[in-house]
């Protein structure tokens, strides 16, 4: 049934949109991870990517989430001389995290996440209509 | 009706209508899933049926049916074959950076005019199968 289709179409929407709050939950939890090493770099922010690939079996473009790839942008620099992860000149890297970014891409996520899911239920909505035919 | 074969419900013009609309709807339900799944895919472009025009000879020249070799194998209707619906490939009014040109809001309107459109569609096959009903005789 086509409708089914649209379902999991919507579905695959939901999973992409759970694993990108996955990887931003990540972020903002390692916001300031530094480096296990004196002098070493902290966690790295990561993004996530999404592809739209050909599902065979229902014959259409569902979504999927590609890979995660890592922020290149620099770290931030803080001066603390008797912090663990301090390098020789007593400045510490902070993790590329900002927390504004990843705040709207979390809204982001919740829309699109909310979106998928008035698909789904549109279409359940017609399925009913469909089978309310038989009661008539 | 009154020729003594059996005939299949959705021969009755308006049925058969309204089974193609009910399909076209179905089919741009799929198209707008995919258009909302594929929000934030970098280099998407949204996708939608045109809409559904009365074309007798489409219907007629697309439709391939089955062969009837005895006058007692049911007639196929045209509406079951032919039910190839046309892309509409309308200018984006929105790309983002990433290329990508799906506008939620757009699509979220769609859906709900879809889902309406289809409501009021079963709403009118119930009241035509409400009138074969009472031709028939209630009991």
């Amino acid at each position: 049934m086509d409708f089914l289709k649209s379902i999991a179409i919507a579905a695959s929407g939901l999973r992409a949109q759970a694993g990108r709050m996955r990887v931003i939950s990540e972020n903002i939890a390692n916001a300031d991870s530094t480096a296990p090493a004196a002098g070493g770099n902290p966690y790295q922010r990561k993004i996530p990517t999404f592809r739209s690939e050909i599902d065979r079996a229902l014959d259409a473009q569902v979504v999927a989430l590609g890979r995660v790839r890592t922020d290149t942008s620099d770290f931030r620099i803080k001066f603390e001389p008797s912090h663990p992860s301090a390098d020789a000149n007593g400045n510490v890297k902070y993790p590329n995290v900002n927390a504004l970014i990843e705040m709207t891409d979390m809204r982001e996520a919740q829309r699109s996440y909310e979106a998928n899911i008035n698909v789904i239920g549109a279409t359940r909505r017609m399925i009913q209509r469909t089978i309310d035919i038989l009661k008539a | 009706m009154g020729t003594g074969k059996a005939m299949p419900i959705s021969n009755v013009s308006i049925f058969s209508m309204l089974r193609t609309k009910m399909q076209w709807h179905q089919e741009r339900q799929r198209l707008l899933a995919e258009n909302v799944a594929n929000a934030d895919t970098p280099k998407f472009r949204p996708r939608d049926l045109s809409p559904l025009k009365p074309d007798p000879a489409r219907q007629a020249t697309a439709s391939v049916t089955l062969a009837r070799t005895t006058p007692a194998h049911l007639a196929q209707s045209a509406a079951i074959a032919g039910a190839q619906f046309q892309l509409d490939r309308r200018g984006d009014f929105e790309v983002r950076p990433t290329g990508n040109a799906v506008s939620l809001e757009d699509e979220m309107l769609k859906v709900a005019s879809n889902a309406m459109d289809f409501q009021a569609a079963t709403a009118l096959y119930t009241r035509g199968l409400g009138l074969i009903k009472t031709a028939l005789g209630k009991r």
